[in-house]
């Protein structure tokens, strides 16, 4: 068949009425289960995968394309409006967003995230359809020792970025490394750790580990301060509690200027969030931090990153979201899907009676193209359909927070039940949320935590299947040229960090520099 | 304005529900039925004893240990998919992935045995398991009603690899002990298991890698990593029809229908035959008229056309081996295993 007329086939099946209005659906869909805390794009695909190989391939395609880019805009709403992610890939838009919205900004925040992603899973997109072998064969690139050195760079990237103490960044990435050990061994998965406690075996679910660390621990304590005011209202002492209102502060706008000033952080967040989207198991959550805390390093306002810097919503909104098609390369490439939702999105092809894999080129030619058709108009559906709900979500947050938060704990343990099916998960989503109070009360930061969490087990496997590899001999970690160079950019960035950290204290010493908490 | 919010935020809980539906149908199906069995019990309890027939009146949960989308899922759903004409009620397919498949398999092994709950396996989650760490359960207490399909342990190299045959791979890894590198799946997976009954038998020693799963086994071997990768036929099937990989052999008795000129282990003179079934079980102790009313309901569901056209379109062979063969092959499994791994 001529490409003209697979176009012309593969345009018509990506058009019809019905294959829209899924693709609508889906982005409708995925952008309310990704704001609320515990729901999630992959539990949403999950639950319908038994229907979609009922309907036409090119409608299910569209139905999953729309959960997936809008569950990765999602999780920002939440995480802006009220400082709970609702997705573990929206981690680290808290750490900019939520001190925006309580400056009286949340709709610009919101309006950041919602560019920045659409920008990242634009461009992931197009790479997604114009380079997915070329793409494909960088991921396979990626073996063992890569591997590992890119997540030491991760971790130590997000470690030594806390503001107040890299001391306390790097024990909390510890501690994670630590609780992510608990459970099965990454190798052979035999029981460890566990302290014969059931809850421990077979380790700690990562959703329930997320929410729990930063939504429910935010919950409490915000809970905890409501009801102080409520009291210190009472005794006369305190005004009323200050709720974050979209429309009250007149300057809250959003233009051009904003975007083109955040411009650079977004390209950094789409670059990142492509690489690290192409490479399986990586994940979105690594794409996010790794996007904020490089985001960091070329922003020119990085002394205001965790106080409510646009940039700082840009680069992790533009990392997440660029995952989504990203992810889908090494797929098409070779079958190996690059995230947990790829992999859904795959088993569905398969349930279609499609291979994904390298044959798909040849044997689906209509259908592919019309994925592609797809993944690129679910963008701008992700943006139409995004840009009508932020309001209406954001309002949301005005709710008086003795509604709001007993209606958050409770969606947030109900999806992380529905996850797995399993109540374990609900006794990780509270023991996690006790610790995310201790965390925060002591001020150590939860980023480098849940990264030590995340990464923790892929380094261990990582690192054992490299020295396994090469009989037990340690220099050949440092025999591989992209693991080189992520060590040497490990180093590189300990040395900028150091010195930009050191030239802040000097300003911070000489002017009377206070820090708004 | 309040309006607006209450709109939304019922449609957040309707979400929820929706969300949660496929517990929550579950929970409410069996509520139902246990309502409408309350009633129709009176019924069928009079018909029963006369006419000696089992009918089904309310849904079947069958639990399945893994995160959707797998080989096991995959296969489930399509029974599940058809039962409602062949078996005469629904069967709800659940993933209970916790703590490597064992929430799963405890759910099954604590609900009534009433045949209403039943459990879609491999080997792996239901004897790997239970032979290397403590469970709650004993191998006997559950048996076999009707295997889905069996999928092949796959031997695979690059096209470009220096090993054509799998003759040439074991007479390399005999003068090259533990040097080239073999990435097979988890560890004690499908393919693993077969690998190392063949160092055995062959004298052969490669060096075992486990990866997190067949797709990482596929990508180190595409990339390099390592010189040969152990997997089952649908992760690799799309790479070998793309001329990127070579299959040298699969551990089974027949050859498998995707890899025609690939043979089997048996065929080059190594009794090594492990094929993984997928097989739907139910505790021992569910009375036998209703563990054979739901064998030949099921039997009928996998041999109609509609299931083995939507097993076609997506790569999966259903076999539908009953009860008694199924039941030959679980204990063989465990005897296997118990060596392998004892």
């Amino acid at each position: 068949m001529a490409l003209g007329e697979v176009l012309v086939q593969a345009l018509g099946s990506a058009f019809q009425p019905m294959t829209v209005l899924y693709a609508f659906i889906g982005v409708a869909l995925g952008v309310t289960v990704g704001a609320i805390p515990g729901l999630t794009g992959d539990m949403a695909i999950s639950i319908l995968l038994p229907f979609v190989y009922k309907v036409d391939p090119t409608m299910s395609l569209g139905l999953l394309i729309g959960i997936y880019k809008g569950s990765m805009f999602g999780g920002s709403i939440s995480a802006i409006s009220f400082g709970v992610p609702g997705t573990p890939a929206a981690a680290a838009t808290v750490e900019d967003g939520y001190p925006l919205a309580k400056k009286g900004y949340p709709k610009r925040a919101m309006l950041q995230a919602l560019y920045s992603s659409v920008t990242g899973d634009f461009f992931s997109s197009i790479l997604l359809i114009f380079l997915t072998i070329p793409m494909g064969q960088l991921a396979i690139q990626f073996g063992p020792t890569e591997f590992f050195a890119l997540y030491v760079f991760s971790l130590v990237v997000i470690a030594i970025l806390n503001r107040d103490s890299r001391t306390k960044g790097i024990l909390a990435s510890v501690l994670g490394l630590l609780i992510g050990a608990i459970g099965t061994d990454p190798v052979t998965g035999a029981s460890r750790m566990t302290f014969g406690i059931k809850l421990f075996r077979g380790g700690f679910a990562t959703v329930p580990v997320l929410v729990g660390t930063f939504a429910i621990s935010e919950l409490i304590i915000q809970y905890a301060n409501a009801h102080r005011e409520k009291i210190l209202y009472k005794l006369g002492q305190a005004k009323e509690r200050l709720t974050i209102d979209l429309n009250k502060n007149k300057d809250d706008k959003y233009g051009w200027k904003h975007y083109w000033d955040t411009f650079r952080c977004t390209v950094v967040g789409s670059v990142i969030g492509t690489f690290i989207g192409i490479l399986p198991g990586a994940g979105s959550s690594i794409a996010c931090y790794l996007s904020y805390g490089v985001g960091r390093s070329v922003a020119k306002d990085a002394d205001e990153f965790g106080k409510g810097s646009l940039n700082g919503v840009a680069a992790p909104e533009a990392g997440n979201s660029a995952t989504c098609g990203a992810s889908i390369i090494p797929l098409l490439a070779f079958g190996i899907p690059g995230s947990a939702t790829a992999a859904l999105i795959g088993a569905a092809l398969t349930m279609q009676g499609i291979n994904p894999g390298p044959t798909m080129f040849s044997a689906n030619q209509v259908i592919i193209y019309a994925f592609f058709i797809i993944v690129l108009y679910a963008s701008f559906f992700n943006l139409g359909v995004s840009r009508l709900l932020i309001p209406l979500y954001a309002k949301i947050s005005k709710m008086k927070p003795k509604y709001l938060i007993p209606i958050i704990f409770a969606l947030a343990i109900l999806g992380c039940y529905t996850t797995d099916n399993s109540i374990s998960n609900v006794w990780t989503l509270l023991l996690f949320g006790a610790l995310g109070v201790v965390l925060r009360k002591f001020r150590i930061p939860l980023g480098p935590f849940v990264l030590g969490y995340l990464i923790g087990p892929a380094a261990e496997r990582s690192l054992r299947q490299a020295l396994s590899m090469n009989g037990n001999n340690l220099m050949v970690l440092f025999q591989r040229p992209i693991a080189i160079a992520f060590y040497i950019a490990t180093v590189a960035f300990i040395f900028i960090i150091c010195y930009t950290f050191k030239k802040n204290k000097e300003t911070l010493d000489k002017g009377a520099h206070s820090d708004d908490e | 304005m309040k309006k607006l919010l209450a709109v939304l935020l019922a449609m957040a809980m309707m979400l929820a529900l929706a969300a949660c539906g496929d517990t929550g149908s579950q929970n409410n199906g069996g509520q139902n039925g246990e309502n409408q069995s309350g009633t129709g019990d009176t019924n069928t309890d009079q018909n029963n004893p006369s006419s000696g027939e089992v009918t089904f009146d309310k849904t079947i949960k069958l639990i399945v240990p893994y995160d959707a989308g797998g080989g096991v899922y995959n296969a489930a759903i399509i029974v599940a998919a058809e039962a409602q004409k062949y078996l005469g009620t629904t069967i709800d397919v659940v993933c209970m992935a916790g703590n490597g498949g064992q929430e799963g398999i405890e759910y099954v092994y604590n609900q009534a045995s009433d045949g209403y709950t039943l459990l879609a396996t491999d080997y792996g989650p239901l004897i790997s398991t239970a032979i290397e760490e403590d469970v709650v359960y004993q191998l006997d207490e559950f048996t076999p009603i009707i295997e889905m399909t069996q999928v092949l342990p796959t031997f695979f190299v690059k096209s470009d690899s220096p090993y054509q045959t799998m003759e040439d791979l074991i007479e390399a890894a005999k003068a090259n002990p533990g040097q080239i590198s073999v990435g097979h799946g988890k560890f004690h997976s499908v393919p693993h298991l077969p690998l190392m009954l063949l160092e055995d038998l062959s004298g052969a020693d490669f060096n075992e890698v486990p990866t997190s799963g067949g797709s990482e086994a596929l990508a180190f071997t595409l990339g390099g990593s390592v010189d040969v990768g152990a997997s089952v036929p649908s992760t690799v099937a799309g790479s070998v029809a793309a001329g990127d990989l070579r299959v040298l052999a699969v551990a089974a008795e027949d050859r498998a229908p995707e890899f025609p000129d690939a043979p089997t282990l048996k065929e080059l003179g190594y009794e090594v035959s492990m094929p993984a079934w997928y097989t739907i079980f139910c505790k021992s102790d569910v009375p036998q008229e209703i563990r054979d009313a739901l064998e030949q309901g099921l039997a009928d569901v996998i041999a109609s056309a509609e299931a083995q056209e939507t097993a076609a379109a997506s790569n999966v062979t259903l076999t539908g081996t009953g009860s008694a063969e199924s039941y030959t092959l679980y204990n063989n499994t465990i005897r296997d295993l118990t060596t392998l791994l004892g």
